[in-house]
């Protein structure tokens, strides 16, 4: 359980986030729908502990990030918007270093990464070096670094910008059967498509402030439009009328 | 701990599958073994052999005798030389003015005037223009002698008085100028063998875009740094010891003897000298993770942390210009090391009170450079920096 209580945040003279709101239940895949500039990453940085909020609080399972930043990111599993690997270690080795990191030790991680990498199908990549891999191969040990301690929640900032379709089609199976068994996750994305398909709510994000929430078909029923792609511009577009 | 092992561990691996940039960071400990070798093989050559020097005299013809004397003390007339070196010793020019009346001055017993004439400032110059002018001198010295002599004066009557010069060098004390090449090569070592690491596990993270996710993790920005830290540490102390190591054994190569000198690294010394040396390992690594970390870019990381291993080339340098130095200069890093180190050479007991006090203040300057780079990872800038 993920949620967000009218957070601000100010970078000098320019507002990223002006009082944001929302919640990410567990067993739900919640959707940030924003256009650039949003504040999509900055709250999903805040979210971290890694910026602090001038006001309003974030909390993790309750915990409040800002407060105890470490317990909270121990619940916590993230797939971050750039992303790069450790190319010098295989991908054992990289699950397996942050799966210390988060406190696993001895048959119990090595059980755990087995288990990681028997989900996403990754066996045989599992002991080579990660320098060229493709990109799927990278998005795969991303997944596996996050989901290696089985956090209750899981935040994603664009996770399948640069995939193709079969990898993509891992992830949204993945995170399909992650959600099954009743896990929170968190997923920023640029693609209607994806978040029509795959979120059970979304919230729409502008200018910092919440613009919009519910199931995709609620939203394009209140914006009037059969699809969320235009239901999203009209949403974003104005300040007045549906958003309000 | 399992954290912290699995970070620091994480950073050996690294570091140690790079293998290139880890051949490059142990250059210094092969190179300055090398170093030693060929100065010490040539400053023994320079010091013992008296190769023949070729000099531009003109009035030669006037002193037969003087030109025999300089003959025996292997110092040539410009038409002798061989036309392989000709050019080399026309170059140098060092003139030698003998006048016409010299034969004549010397009958008569007045002062003769013997010029001699060359560019001073020329390293090259100055053996040949000290051993021209010892020929010369002693040459006239021996006239002079025999003259008093044959007036049946005692010689011993120009030598008032004797003085008898003693070296307190100790014993033990080992070849100046090796120890001293030494001690800036180990400084050196120590700045330069985990400087790869440093950067790249810092300023290059950043760039991979690794850093980030490692922030986002439920671990403190203080054991990562430390983690780090340590990394770099490790690979600067295997550098230091391996210069250390190698330089030892490169010595043993050159025949110290023919110039009285010795050099040996008993085991106390050794020991001593890596007391002195982890500290300031320490303190290079955590010095140039700092600038690393602060730096915007890679490349900028680079420029900077370049500029830091140039100061125990500096140090050293500003210390031999100074007689009078301040009392801190004893325990600051860098300074208060190569100060011990030129005593431990010298073979002068350093105590143990005086290592500790200096490496103390060593690690405190670590310790407080550490601090500020584990606060300053959680800051936002830092954070805004990623992207």
């Amino acid at each position: 359980m993920i949620e967000v209580n009218n957070l601000h945040k100010k970078f000098k003279d320019v507002t990223a986030l002006e009082g944001l709101s929302f919640s990410a239940k567990d067993g739900e895949i919640t959707g940030i729908l924003g256009p650039n500039g949003a504040g999509k990453t900055t709250c999903l940085r805040t979210l971290y502990g890694l910026l602090k909020a001038d006001q309003g609080s974030a909390t993790i399972d309750g915990i409040n990030v800002s407060e105890q930043p470490l317990i909270a990111r121990g619940n916590l599993g993230i797939f971050p918007d750039k992303f790069g690997l450790y190319e010098r270690l295989t991908a054992y080795e990289q699950i397996d270093y942050f799966a210390s990191i988060h406190g696993l030790t001895g048959a119990k991680k090595k059980q755990a990464i087995e288990e990681v990498l028997q989900e996403l199908e990754m066996e045989d990549l599992a002991h080579r070096k990660t320098v060229g891999f493709s990109q799927g191969q990278r998005m795969k040990v991303t997944l596996a670094q996050a989901l290696v301690h089985k956090p209750k929640n899981f935040v994603l900032d664009e996770p399948t910008r640069g995939l193709d379709v079969m990898s993509t089609r891992i992830l949204r199976n993945y995170l399909s059967k992650y959600k099954a068994k009743g896990h929170c996750i968190l997923f920023s994305s640029h693609v209607m498509q994806e978040v029509a398909a795959l979120c059970d709510r979304v919230i729409v994000v502008a200018n910092g402030k919440l613009a919009a929430q519910g199931t995709p078909q609620e939203l394009c029923d209140l914006a009037g439009e059969a699809q969320l792609e235009d239901a999203f511009v009209k949403i974003i577009g104005s300040d007045e009328g549906v958003a309000a | 701990m399992i954290q912290f092992n699995a970070l620091f561990s994480k950073e050996i691996k690294e570091a140690i599958r790079d293998k290139r940039a880890l051949m490059a960071a142990f250059t210094m400990a092969f190179l300055a073994p090398v170093m030693i070798f060929v100065m010490s093989k040539m400053a023994i050559k320079e010091a013992v052999e008296t190769p023949p020097a070729y000099v531009n005299i003109s009035g030669g013809e006037y002193a037969p005798a003087l030109m025999k004397h300089l003959a025996d003390d292997n110092v040539f007339p410009m038409s002798e030389v061989e036309d392989a070196d000709k050019v080399m010793w026309e170059k140098r020019n060092i003139e030698v003015f003998i006048p016409a009346d010299f034969e004549e001055s010397l009958l008569a017993g007045t002062s003769i005037n013997v010029v001699l004439r060359a560019d001073y400032g020329e390293k090259a110059h100055q053996s040949i223009i000290r051993r021209v002018r010892d020929s010369v001198y002693s040459y006239s010295r021996q006239i002079g002698y025999q003259r008093i002599m044959m007036r049946g004066i005692d010689v011993k009557l120009l030598r008032p008085i004797n003085l008898a010069e003693q070296d307190t060098q100790k014993p033990s004390s080992n070849a100046t100028f090796i120890s001293l090449m030494l001690s800036i090569y180990l400084l050196f070592g120590a700045f330069f063998s985990g400087l790869s690491v440093a950067i790249d596990t810092s300023a290059g993270e950043r760039e991979r875009n690794v850093l980030e996710i490692l922030l986002c993790q439920p671990v403190s920005t203080m054991k990562v740094v430390l983690a780090k830290l340590f990394a770099a540490t490790t690979i600067a102390l295997i550098g230091v010891v391996l210069t250390l190591i190698l330089s030892t054994i490169a010595v043993g190569f050159v025949d110290l003897s023919q110039l009285g000198l010795t050099f040996n690294l008993d085991m106390k010394t050794a020991i001593s000298l890596l007391i002195l040396l982890i500290p300031i390992c320490f303190f290079a690594s955590a010095l140039q993770l700092f600038f690393a970390f602060n730096a915007k870019t890679f490349k900028e990381a680079q420029s900077l942390v370049s500029i830091i291993i140039m100061l125990p080339g500096m140090i050293p340098f500003a210390l031999s210009m100074m007689n009078d130095r301040p009392q801190w200069l004893d325990w600051a890093p860098i300074s208060g090391q190569y100060l011990i180190m030129e005593d431990l050479f010298k073979g002068d007991p350093v105590g143990f009170g005086v290592l500790l006090v200096t490496g103390a203040f060593t690690v405190l300057m670590t310790v407080i450079l550490v601090k500020v780079m584990a606060e300053r990872l959680k800051s936002e800038k830092v954070v805004l920096a990623l992207s």
